[in-house]
């Protein structure tokens, strides 16, 4: 059948491929990633007057495998994590932000090239002094409204008098495929109208659109609104949903409320929702497509959470799910968790104990875990411990229990420079006996004081 | 014949109606880039030093306490701002788990953190099989579209 939408050549026929088009966002890529690395440089004489701050992690792992062939492969990946922050930049509310990583295999390859590395941010940001009016320029992580995205493009948002606000962005989404004849996005914007009034409400509706062909070789389009409400003294109403047009679905759902009467006792409830025809549209996984599960079904959860902080230094934490799907396959299951932290040594060092299990329908989805913590940081060390066992109810390749204990030390060797390591012993279903290792060297420099982690 | 008229206009039109209409910024002071202070490693309590509301958030202090609750529901909180989030986290802090082709598991990464909320402990690769059947919304936060990289050894 001949596509009626191909239209006519010069010469009479019909052309068998259309022009590919570079949609925007791939194109401006480079200008914007050219224009956030070298904007900072206009305030080069200006230096001395910008907070700097730097962090690197790097970390080092020693781990072996078994191969398909009965072989004991070495593996020694080697990571750098890099973080760098540059505020006030000419004595101007102006930001550059970098985080990436990369790494280098020091032993057997890990399984995606012997090299490997990604940039997470690097943008550009301006933040004005009054009304929380702010923009970006670059790779940034963004939450606004119905978008949790990595983008490279900008974001603009702006209060005004009236408590009316307005944000917008637009980009080309930062995304990965792995899903067989699904490509990622091409372009991305969007936009959130809010009204905010201190202390009593925030409101919102949002518009995000990313051109694609995802699921039914549509693009992704979504509607949101989400309110933050005090009803009363100490007790809040949170509702976010967003509409999935491009599938006519709606995709999510979570509506919640929360009494937080002073700083010892916060307790949640509500329900939540999503269906996965609607939340699952635009994936690139095909963990999340048919035949990996079935793309009719919708889960429905209600949840409620206990945070009680009952004697200084001591919380319990308690936490419940029920899960409920429409389909028997998987079926139905509750959560239940209980936990206590005890804080000590002037809060720099926690324990903890808790214990959890999922009861399901079906036996293959039943688990119970205990896990226990502690850390301990006299002077110019820092030892922890992390201990973790899993019982499953069906035996997972012949086995019904997992364990995993994380035993770590570390030492202040300068006042920016940290140096530790961890050791790793698992036994599970995957693994008889494992152990595996970890050093890391955190570095962490700064021209100024204050908070950013 | 009348043509609708794309949504993306209409919003576009009212966001630009409404920045320029209202034609100034709230003289609300913002929310200060980069908390003055140090803070301490764990859960902040913003209530040890301050107290009503965010004059920057708009949201009572109460409200951003680092609780399990808050922690469960950030998420919530975040997408009606970050401001509040930058003056403590840098981009990074966010990015540790919400990262696109991410190798190392967040818990991997904090070792000697036990104490921070960090995702998938233990020998995950098995118990993400039960946690993706009875929840895959929780995994398609983070897994849905870009930090898959690592799920495609299993799945093709």
């Amino acid at each position: 059948m001949e596509n009626e939408s191909i239209p006519n050549t010069a010469l009479g026929g019909r052309m068998r491929r259309p022009t590919t088009v570079i949609p925007l966002g791939k194109r401006l890529l480079p200008a914007i990633v050219a224009i956030a690395l070298l904007f900072p440089l206009l305030f080069a004489h200006t230096a001395p007057a910008a907070d700097l701050s730097l962090f690197s992690r790097t970390y080092l792992r020693y781990y072996e495998r078994e191969s398909a062939g009965g072989k004991e492969d070495t593996f020694a990946p080697l990571y750098e994590y890099l973080s760098a922050d540059a505020t006030n930049l000419g004595g101007m509310p102006v930001a550059f932000h970098f985080y990436g990583w990369g790494r280098a295999d020091l032993g057997e390859e890990t399984g995606t090239g012997r090299t490997s590395g990604d940039i997470g941010s690097l943008y550009l940001e301006y933040l004005h002094p009054q009304g929380n009016a702010q923009a970006k320029l670059g790779r940034f992580f963004l939450t606004e409204g119905a978008a949790m995205e990595t983008i490279d493009g900008a974001f603009a948002k702006a209060t005004t008098p009236l408590g009316l606000g307005v944000s917008v962005y637009g980009g080309a989404p930062v995304e990965d495929s792995i899903l067989n004849g699904t490509r990622e996005g091409s372009a991305l914007y969007g936009g959130r109208v809010f009204f905010a009034q201190s202390g009593f409400v925030e409101l919102g509706v949002s518009y995000l659109k990313e051109n694609g062909t995802f699921q039914r070789g549509k693009d992704r389009e979504l509607y949101g609104g989400d309110l933050w409400l005090r009803v009363a003294p100490s007790v809040d109403l949170t509702a976010q949903a967003v509409y999935n047009r491009s599938v006519r679905e709606m995709a999510s759902q979570r509506y919640a409320v929360r009494i937080v009467p002073g700083a010892t006792f916060d307790i949640s409830a509500g329900y939540e929702s999503y269906t996965y025809k609607g939340l699952f549209q635009s994936t690139l996984n095909p963990a999340f497509v048919f035949p990996a599960l079935d793309n009719n079904d919708e889960v429905r959860t209600i949840f409620g959470i206990v945070d009680w902080a009952f004697v200084p230094g001591w919380t319990l934490e308690v936490a419940g799910k029920h899960i409920r799907h429409d389909k028997s396959d998987p079926g139905d299951a509750n959560r239940g968790e209980v936990g206590l932290r005890h804080t000590y040594n002037d809060k720099k060092d926690v324990a903890g104990l808790s214990a959890a299990f999922v009861a399901a329908d079906r036996d293959e989805n039943e688990y119970r875990e205990v896990r226990g913590f502690a850390t301990y940081s006299p002077s110019k060390i820092r030892l922890a411990l992390d201990a973790l066992t899993q019982r499953y109810q069906k035996e997972i390749h012949g086995k019904k229990n997992t364990y995993q204990v994380v035993a770590s030390a570390g030492y202040q060797v300068l006042a920016a420079l940290q140096l530790s390591g961890d050791l790793v012993y698992t036994q599970s279903p995957n693994y008889s006996k494992d152990y595996a290792g970890l050093l890391r060297a955190t570095l962490e420099l700064g021209t100024t004081t204050g908070g950013k982690k | 014949m009348t043509r609708r008229m794309p949504f993306p206009a209409v919003f576009g039109a009212v966001l630009i109606a409404l920045l320029f209409g209202c034609s100034a910024v709230s003289q609300t002071p913002s929310v200060p880039p980069k908390h003055p202070e140090d803070l301490p490693q764990g859960r902040v309590d913003c209530l040890e030093c301050h107290e009503n509301v965010s004059a920057g958030a708009l949201k009572p202090y109460g409200t951003i306490r680092h609780s399990r609750v808050f922690i469960d529901s950030h998420g919530t909180y975040a997408r009606q701002g970050q401001n509040l989030c930058a003056s403590c986290h840098a981009p990074a802090f966010c990015q540790t788990c919400h990262a696109r082709k991410e190798e190392m598991k967040p818990n991997t990464k904090m070792g000697d953190r036990p104490d921070r909320m960090a995702p998938h402990r233990g020998d995950y690769l098995i118990t993400h099989r039960i946690d993706g059947r009875l929840d895959p919304g929780s995994c398609f936060r983070c897994h849905g579209n870009k930090n898959d990289v690592r799920c495609r050894q299993c799945h093709k």
